[in-house]
Formats: C-alpha cells, sequence, structure tokens
C-alpha cells in the first residue's frame, strides 16, 4: 500500500513545487508592457494597422475598431490568446509576418490606448509567459456579466 | 423617362434612317411629334423585336456613395459540410462557399440542418452571422429547434453584406480536381433547393428577391468564354496551394440551366445600347438590406436569440451551452480552423445612389452595373484575368479608383444619344 502510493506522493510534491515557482496570474490592470515597448508599438501599429482599423483605432462600419468592444472580447482569457491571434492572422494582407517581439509591442500600444497601465516590465513574447497575463479591462466595474447581450 | 424614350425613339429613328427602312421611319417620325399618343403604349406592349426604351444610368462619380471590399472564401474542395466533435460537442460546419454563398445558402443550410437533426437535438447554437449563418439559423427555427446565433457583428456588417447580391452559384466555389466528381452532385442540389427557396420571396414588400433584364454587351460577337488550361504553367492548386490559372475552376452551371434563364441573342433592331452586340438574361438579384430585414424578422419572431461573441479557437466551442453547433464562419475559418484549403479571393464592388427608374444590368468590356433597390453595384474585373483575378489577394481594403476606372469604360452607353434634327 506504501509502495503503491509512493509515486503518488512524489508526484503531488513535484506539482506543488512546480506551482509555487510559477509566478501568479497577473492582469493587464497591472502594468504589464513598458512605456517604451507602446511608443514602438504606437509606430508599428501606424505603420502595419492603422490604414484598416484606423488612426484612432475606431475601426470602420466593416472592419473591427480596436477601442472598448475589442477588449470586451478578449477578456477573461490570457493575453497568450490575442498575441497567438495576431501573429497567425494578423495583418490580414499579410499573416504570419508580425515577429514575436513586434507583436508584443503593438499590443503594449493597444493596451495603453485603452486605458490599461503601463509599469517597469517589458511585456513578454512567450507564449508560456503571456498565458500568465489575464486581459482585463481598464475599469474594474466591466466584469464579465458585461459582455454585450442583445436579443 | 418620357424623356428619354423620347429621344431614344429619335435615336432608332436615326438608325432606321441610315438602314433605309423609310416606312418604319415615317411611322416613328409621326410618334416624334406626338407624344402623348406614345405615352399611350406602355412598355410592357412593345411587340419582340422592337426596341426596348431604357432610361440610362447615371454613372457619373457623384453618384459614388460606398466602394465595398471583400474576401470571398473559395474553398478548394467546395464547402465544408463536414463535421468534427470537439469535446462533447458536435460541429457542423458550412462555410466555404466562395464567390456563390448567398446563391447557394439554403440549399447549405439544408445539408448542415439536416445533419444538425439527425442527432436529436432540442436546442442548437449557430456561429457566424452571414448569409450562411442566418440562413442556416432560420432553417434550423424551421425544423423546431430552438436557436442560439453567436457571432462578432450582425449581418449587415459582415462579408456577405459586401457581395454584389447576385445569384451567381457556382462563382469561385470549387477547384474541379480536389473538388472531385462528387461535389458536381451536391453543388447541383444546394442550387436547386436555393432557386426554390428564393423565388418564395419574389414580390413580397421590399423586393429582398427579384429578377431585373441583365444585358451583356461587347463590340465584337459575343462567344462562350472559355480559358483552356495552358501547358506553360506547371504550378497548381495540388503543387503550391493555390489555383494558378482558370482551368483549375469548377464550373457546374450548366446542370441547372433548365432553370435559370439563359442569355438570348438581341438583334440590332431591340439592342438599345450603341454598342454592337447585346445579349439578354433575366438575372435574379438580392436586396440586401430588404433580405436582411426578412431573415432577421423570422429569426426573431421564431424566438431566436442572438449573442455577441468572438471565438478564438475551436476549443470555444465546446464551451457553449449548446452541444451542437453548426459553423458559419466563411473567410474567418481559415484562421479559427486553421483550414488553409480556404483562399482568399478579393472583390470590390462601388455602389451607386439607387435609380429605381433605370432597373436594369449590363455588363461590357468586363465592367458590370446591377441596378437594385439597395443600389447599383459597379462591378471592374479587369484585368480580364476570369476567375484569378483577386486570388490569393487578402487585403480589404477598397480600390476606389478601379470603380472610377468601370464607369469611365462605361460611360460611352449612356451617353446621349444624337438627335437628329429636321
Amino acid at each position: 500500500m506504501i509502495q503503491r502510493a509512493a509515486p503518488l506522493l512524489a508526484a503531488t510534491v513535484v506539482a506543488l513545487i512546480v506551482i509555487a515557482a510559477t509566478p501568479a496570474p497577473v492582469s493587464t490592470r497591472d502594468g504589464v508592457y513598458t512605456a517604451a515597448q507602446a511608443a514602438d508599438g504606437a509606430r508599428l501599429y501606424a505603420a502595419q494597422c492603422a490604414m484598416c482599423h484606423g488612426r484612432m483605432l475606431e475601426g470602420t462600419f466593416e472592419i473591427p475598431g480596436l477601442g472598448d468592444r475589442f477588449i470586451a472580447q478578449w477578456s477573461n482569457a490570457p493575453l497568450s490568446n490575442l498575441h497567438d491571434y495576431l501573429g497567425r492572422a494578423m495583418p490580414q494582407f499579410a499573416p504570419g509576418s508580425l515577429s514575436p517581439g513586434n507583436n508584443s509591442k503593438i499590443i503594449a500600444f493597444l493596451l495603453q490606448a485603452n486605458g490599461l497601465p503601463g509599469g517597469s516590465t517589458a511585456l513578454p513574447a512567450d507564449p508560456a509567459a503571456l498565458s500568465r497575463v489575464m486581459v482585463q479591462p481598464a475599469d474594474p466595474r466591466l466584469t464579465a456579466g458585461a459582455v454585450p447581450r442583445t436579443q | 423617362m418620357a424623356e428619354f424614350r423620347q429621344v431614344e425613339q429619335a435615336g432608332v429613328e436615326r438608325r432606321a434612317m441610315l438602314k433605309g427602312t423609310l416606312g418604319a421611319a415615317a411611322m416613328m417620325g409621326l410618334q416624334a411629334c406626338a407624344p402623348a399618343a406614345r405615352t399611350e403604349r406602355p412598355a410592357t406592349m412593345m411587340a419582340p423585336g422592337r426596341k426596348t426604351a431604357l432610361v440610362p444610368i447615371r454613372i457619373t462619380r457623384d453618384q459614388l456613395i460606398d466602394v465595398k471590399c471583400c474576401i470571398r472564401p473559395l474553398r478548394a474542395a467546395g464547402p465544408n459540410l463536414g463535421s468534427d466533435v470537439v469535446g462533447d460537442t458536435l460541429v457542423i460546419h458550412n462555410y466555404g462557399h466562395g464567390g456563390s454563398g448567398w446563391s447557394l445558402s439554403w440549399g447549405s443550410a439544408d445539408i448542415a440542418v439536416g445533419k444538425a437533426l439527425s442527432v436529436l437535438p432540442r436546442e442548437i447554437a449557430v456561429v457566424g452571422c452571414g448569409i450562411i449563418g442566418l440562413t442556416s439559423a432560420v432553417m434550423a427555427q424551421r425544423a423546431g429547434l430552438k436557436v442560439t446565433l453567436y457571432a462578432r457583428e450582425s449581418i449587415q456588417q459582415t462579408r456577405s453584406f459586401r457581395a454584389s447580391g447576385s445569384f451567381t452559384p457556382d462563382s469561385r466555389v470549387a477547384l474541379t480536381d480536389p473538388a472531385g466528381p462528387a461535389f458536381g452532385d451536391v453543388w447541383e442540389r444546394m442550387a436547386r433547393f436555393s432557386w426554390k427557396a428564393f423565388r418564395t420571396y419574389l414580390g413580397l414588400p421590399g423586393h429582398p428577391v427579384e429578377f431585373n433584364d441583365s444585358y451583356q454587351l461587347s463590340d465584337t460577337p459575343i462567344t462562350r468564354r472559355v480559358w483552356p488550361a495552358d501547358p506553360a504553367i506547371t504550378q497548381s492548386f495540388a503543387t503550391s496551394g493555390r489555383p494558378r490559372q482558370n482551368s483549375e475552376f469548377g464550373h457546374y452551371s450548366d446542370r441547372i440551366r433548365d432553370i435559370v434563364p439563359q442569355a438570348q441573342p438581341l438583334s440590332d433592331e431591340e439592342n438599345p445600347f450603341p454598342v454592337a452586340h447585346a445579349r439578354r438574361s433575366s438575372h435574379m438579384i438580392f436586396n440586401f438590406a430588404s433580405y436582411a430585414h426578412v431573415m432577421l424578422g423570422e429569426f426573431f419572431e421564431r424566438g431566436g436569440q442572438f449573442v455577441m461573441k468572438d471565438f478564438y479557437s475551436p476549443a470555444d466551442y465546446a464551451a457553449l451551452a449548446e452541444k451542437v453547433v453548426i459553423n458559419c464562419t466563411g473567410y474567418a475559418a481559415r484562421d479559427l480552423w486553421q483550414d488553409k484549403t480556404v483562399i482568399p479571393v478579393r472583390g470590390q464592388t462601388g455602389w451607386l445612389v439607387p435609380q429605381p427608374e433605370a432597373f436594369y444590368s449590363v455588363r461590357y468590356r468586363n465592367v458590370s452595373l446591377t441596378s437594385k433597390r439597395d443600389g447599383i453595384v459597379v462591378m471592374n474585373t479587369n484585368p480580364d484575368l476570369g476567375e484569378m483575378l483577386g486570388v490569393g489577394d487578402s487585403m480589404e481594403l477598397p480600390n476606389v479608383a478601379d470603380i472610377e476606372q468601370g464607369l469611365e469604360i462605361l460611360s460611352p452607353l449612356f451617353s446621349p444619344p444624337v438627335v437628329e434634327r429636321s
């Protein structure tokens, strides 16, 4: 019995160590990018994104804007989802052409433009690290229940 | 209108005189002096062989009020009507209709909904609110299912609303080889079913579906365009992931020529345009504004619920409350479902102010005008690349200069005819 339980115990100990070593999830409200990244991101946005999504991220009738609704759509999910999507699908006329680093800079700019604060740590480009950053809107009153639902 | 008829009659007179048919010319001349008598004869009573009186379409730049661009989701093997299981959720696909989404919408929805019904659900989800999604949702409701439609936006903001609104059921719908010989039968079933479904909308208020006359015009004799395979082009979809020449595209429309009106040549006496050769056909068109209104009306009247939602990965489908989902995400499926056999084919339309008094369509030198209640659609399909135009191009920003060039190409058709004065 003890022999049988030993591997289970070992696995549990390992799991606990891994959990302890993994940084706790952070929110986009916690300052997950630097001002320098956002500034670079603004330049990249102007060159590669603004032609469709608009200089002020306003979008058009047909092309999604990148403001409140955009943040709402990506909220309560890890930032790695957005990074992954932009990396493989955007810009639409040349999907897959964004480098991971530039992708993170554009995201930094989008977070900044949506009122989410910067900080002292740069936004990583690594999917595992990004998966620990949860997207949340700037206004804490906006929760999952605020996802637009119409009939 | 009366004024143009008068001008047109004068044009006939000039042509008739040039041809030496003096008797006819004399009769026309009398009519020209008595406009009251002429207006008593409705256009519908004109005998075959007589020139049709048409109001010229105003195609000046000031009439251009919108240019829309969109990507057709050409799928090499034809629309994906297969299914996937994600977790505990059955996903039935209904996407990848190329330039034929509107035209095949009902038949395609019939197949997808049939598959959904086969697992006996009480409620289903539909993902995507383009013409395929909305039609699938309504079709499922008609079969008694409770339907929730999840989409990023309502149909008015989807790519479906950036189509041209004509019945074109085999426009970039499949590549012959990847689709295989069996696809023709599936296509025909979808096309015939859709044709009947659209007919149920004829004559409704707002004219969601109707027919108008379409004139194909040419300076040279009109022949059926064929694109034989060019042996110098060695690449193909099989070797490069996208078609390389027109001969790779599947054509199926001959299968339904028994019900779809075919073009008829017009004699010189019938041809109202200052162009040597003309053919006329009756063409089914969709009025987007009215059609969306009717469809959304039925969807909500039947208790449908619309949830604004974006999907990031197939796993999101399994998180839905409904365990049977019809996936109608069009071009977005290329990324969402990682279906790289969906090939972008860029197209764009210019929109002129509606001119219901000039309710007909023309095509001349690869530029078409389609007069509909929701606007006059301008398409400039130059350069003359056939179905290869726009293949592989996912740039979705409009190019207004292209539409302006199209209007210029058409302008000779609507210049005021010369009126001879005695």
